[in-house]
């Protein structure tokens, strides 16, 4: 691990509603992210992880509390910054693909790098590379309607990478997925953080998916309950993850 | 909840979604209102009937043409309504309803909207008619006056041609509904497959669309006699085929192809633009030929507005070559006939030859006679002369000449067979040169013709006002004689003459038509491409979403919005030099000048179309 703040989150508080009727959903959330991090948020419905990842992305905006991105503040950026900066910072992956049903998947995970100027040559170089590693070099030239859902997300995720983000937000990855294909995309996100050496948050309900973090946030009631940390073994993290989901209550689904 | 109240709350939902389509449709209503109202009132009876006849004929014509747009608006809008109600429809069968019953939901709302559709129309279409007939009419430079009449025949004709269209097409949506199933209603929005076309195929309809654009130019441009017209229809209908094959095959043939480059792709937003063309082309295609066609169809309605327009000026301006013209079998009556018009006139132009009238009916002139009555009269005269059993035709200006080969014809004379070597309609031989067929032939064949006829002599004078006509009449009329030996005629010409009014409102109701041809082209553009960006809305979401800046996604839009714009625009302006250049064989004119500027014209009116169709895409997919 090295010591660069990706993001650095410092009392983040977000509440919905009306004042004097607000119902709090971030109740004050400190979370630093350092490079090459793989870090998993998991909580029980209505916990806000969402709402966190939302504020990450600057999809939403926080009540209270700053969010540093690469040092900057994102909470009080304008909107052609935030723009900028989603585009060269942050990569996406779905819960839902969100492939583009009319490009094949070559050119779908080409697509970001393309619109940001790239020359076609290194779009291609990239683009091969990454479905190397991602197991879909045969399918490249495969119309979305063609793949299953683990190569489509497989390939939303190839997409996300090809920009060479500072981080990848990913919800719910794997929430489509049968567990065949999201124990395969798992391990292509545990390989990407340990080869391409990418910051990985991502977001899950599934204990599985999240033993193949490095760290695991538990949050309940707006607020980050306890951090795990893998250790040596997986199968001992992810035992150790349900432990605490039974500990700490409440439906995970 | 009634059917009905679902039925209407539906409505109210997508009410902004369909004004372009209810206000299409009301336009096309309102249209064959006006045109309707032109059949059945009065104001153009003034120009006579033999006017008003051709007129009937013509206005016929025009409300084919405005019914086979309002069948497709119809048909294009009831789609766009079964598409959209398909698929919500299809969670209505989750709840229970039956086929049936969604079915009625389908045919309350396009009741309602037909209704609202009919009432704009009608209302619309009836405030307008005055005006519309007030703008022709000034058009024309005929000046009636106009008063407001309410017809309720054309009222019912219209709402009747328009209602029989709109249940066809809803009883044919509802018939769809019910015989479809669940998934399929589900679904129908869902189905992006087939996204590449198979090349085969795609190669296939270009070489077919290639070829039948071909024979139909050479259709087109072929010389010919009577068969002409029959050539013409058939090259409208091979171009019509030519250009449906050539945007459906050839134009995402050279997408997949450059889709498949992707060294070229992943530059300047190809990547997005290029492909969402593929997709949308194949679906898209058969609208474009039909705005392909629209245009056409509008660059050749002004040029025939045009043509027919000179021509009438032509043949105003051949019969008002003289104000009157004597022909008798004497050949001393010159100095006679001048002193009598010069009591109440000024002579300006003067010409007098001998011509021989067989009894065939046929005029003959001979060459030398010719070229001095061309010196007199001060008109051009070029003509070679005639070899033995040759002739030249000296004939009357057509509006629309069939015969568009005129060497080598053999003509008939005193049953003798002589071969026309040319032919001219300058009018030498003013209005009679309209009524009576003269060939020229050399001085030779003349004095051999001369005992197989009787010669007259023509007297032909211009006045200096030619609407004081009536002044020297009464003088002429006393060297009128039907006796044998000193038979003598006289035709005189009144310049306010209406036998021919009708050419002029024809001319106004072709630049009508051309702005109904090009405004319907812009706006079935412009509804194809909002119904595309409501369709569009989920995948530029997705590429927002993935940060993707909105000047990159503006100008993928904008070259795509290029694109559909200028395909139908370069196949329209190439296909309407073939059109325009067979109607310049037909009229005899150089029809290229409007050409130019109609293409111009159009040229303009979609580039305004454009502008609003890319800003609205902006505003619909929100970027």
């Amino acid at each position: 691990m090295t010591n660069k703040k990706v993001i650095e989150i410092k009392h983040l508080i977000k509440s919905y509603g009306l004042k004097g009727f607000q119902t709090p959903v971030l109740k004050g959330i400190d979370l630093t992210v350092y490079q090459h991090d793989f870090i998993s948020i998991m909580g029980p419905s209505g916990s806000g992880k969402t709402t966190l990842l939302n504020i990450l992305s600057s999809i939403d905006k926080p009540t209270k509390g700053t969010v540093l991105l690469d040092g900057k503040d994102i909470t009080k950026m304008k909107n052609k910054e935030m723009s900028k900066l989603r585009r060269d910072k942050i990569g996406f992956v779905f819960q839902d693909y969100n492939l583009l049903d009319t490009l094949t998947l070559r050119d779908n995970i080409a697509l970001p790098l393309s619109l940001n100027g790239a020359s076609g040559k290194t779009c291609l170089q990239k683009t091969g590379e990454l479905a190397e590693m991602f197991g879909l070099s045969s399918h490249l030239d495969k119309y979305p309607y063609q793949l299953s859902g683990g190569q489509k997300q497989r390939g939303a995720t190839c997409r996300a990478l090809i920009t060479d983000p500072e981080i990848i937000f990913a919800d719910e990855p794997t929430g489509a997925l049968d567990s065949k294909s999201s124990k395969d995309l798992m391990q292509c996100l545990q390989s990407v953080n340990e080869q391409k050496k990418a910051t990985i948050l991502m977001v899950t309900h599934d204990s599985y998916c999240a033993s193949y973090a490095k760290d695991v946030f538990i949050l309940k009631d707006g607020l980050i309950q306890c951090k795990l940390s893998q250790g040596t073994d997986r199968k001992d993290f992810f035992d150790r993850i349900v432990n605490t989901q039974s500990s700490i209550g409440g439906d995970f689904s | 909840m009634s059917l009905w109240k679902l039925a209407f709350q539906n409505f109210r939902k997508q009410f902004k979604n369909y004004l372009a389509l209810i206000l299409s449709q009301a336009f096309s209503i309102s249209i064959l209102l006006n045109f309707q109202y032109l059949r059945f009132s009065d104001s153009l009876a003034v120009l006579g009937e033999q006017n008003q006849n051709q007129l009937d004929v013509l206005v016929n014509v025009i409300s084919v043409i405005l019914i086979c747009f309002m069948f497709f608006f119809v048909w294009y809008s009831t789609n766009v309504f079964l598409k959209k109600r398909k698929k919500e429809i299809g969670i209505f069968v989750f709840m229970g309803l039956t086929n049936q019953k969604i079915g009625q939901l389908y045919m309350i709302e396009c009741f309602i909207t037909g209704i609202l559709t009919t009432g704009i129309g009608i209302v619309f279409g009836i405030m307008t008619t005055q005006l519309f007939q007030m703008i022709l009419l000034r058009l024309s430079d005929i000046s009636i006056e106009l008063n407001f009449q309410f017809i309720p025949k054309p009222i019912l004709l219209t709402l009747l041609i328009y209602l029989v269209i709109y249940l066809f097409f809803i009883l044919s949506g509802y018939i769809s509904i019910v015989r479809s199933n669940v998934l399929d209603l589900v679904n129908t929005n869902r189905k992006n497959e087939f996204v590449k076309q198979n090349s085969f195929s795609l190669i296939s309809k270009t070489i077919l669309g290639i070829v039948l654009l071909g024979v139909g130019f050479y259709f087109a441009t072929k010389d010919g006699g009577i068969e002409v017209i029959s050539n013409l229809l058939l090259a409208v209908i091979l171009v019509v085929f030519g250009t449906y094959f050539i945007l459906g095959g050839l134009v995402p043939l050279i997408f997949q192809k450059l889709a498949k480059q992707k060294l070229f792709l992943y530059k300047n937003q190809r990547v997005l633009w290029i492909n969402n063309m593929i997709f949308r082309m194949q679906r898209n295609y058969r609208t474009y030929a039909i705005v392909s066609v629209l245009m056409l169809s509008a660059v050749t309605a002004l040029a025939t507005g045009f043509s027919m327009k000179t021509r009438y000026d032509n043949i105003m301006h051949f019969r008002n070559t003289y104000t009157y013209q004597v022909f008798s079998v004497r050949s001393d009556l010159e100095d006679e006939i001048d002193s009598l018009i010069e009591k109440d006139n000024d002579i300006v132009v003067k010409s007098t030859t001998p011509l021989l009238f067989l009894s065939d009916n046929k005029g003959v002139l001979s060459y030398s006679n010719l070229k001095a009555l061309a010196k007199e009269s001060r008109q051009e005269f070029s003509l070679k002369e005639p070899k033995d059993k040759e002739v030249i035709a000296v004939s009357q200006l057509h509006l629309l000449s069939l015969i568009t080969d005129l060497s080598d014809i053999k003509v008939e004379i005193n049953d003798e067979s002589y071969t026309q070597i040319d032919e001219t309609s300058i009018p030498y031989m003013g209005y009679l040169q309209e009524i009576t067929e003269f060939f020229m032939v050399n001085d030779q064949d003349y004095q051999k013709l001369l005992d197989q006829g009787q010669q007259y002599y023509t007297y032909n004078y211009r006045i200096s006002d030619i609407y004081n006509f009536a002044a020297s009449n009464d003088e002429l009329e006393s060297i009128i004689s039907d006796q044998e030996d000193t038979f003598t005629g006289r035709v005189t010409i009144d310049p306010d003459n209406k036998e021919t009014e009708w050419v002029k409102i024809l001319y106004s109701l072709c630049i009508f038509m051309f702005i109904v041809f090009i405004q319907a082209s812009g706006s079935v553009l412009f509804m194809k491409n909002y119904e595309d960006g409501l369709e569009e809305r989920e995948r530029y979401g997705v590429l927002k979403k993935m940060g993707i800046n909105g000047k990159a996604l503006r100008l993928s839009i904008a070259k795509e919005q290029t694109f559909t714009y200028l395909f139908p625009f370069i196949l329209m302006s190439f296909s309407s030099y073939f059109s325009i250049h067979a109607l310049e064989k037909l009229m005899y004119a150089n029809l290229l000048p409007v050409n130019i500027v109609s293409v111009l014209i159009i040229l303009g009116f979609l580039l305004f179309c454009y502008i609003v169709s890319v800003f609205s895409y902006f505003k619909t997919v929100d970027v």
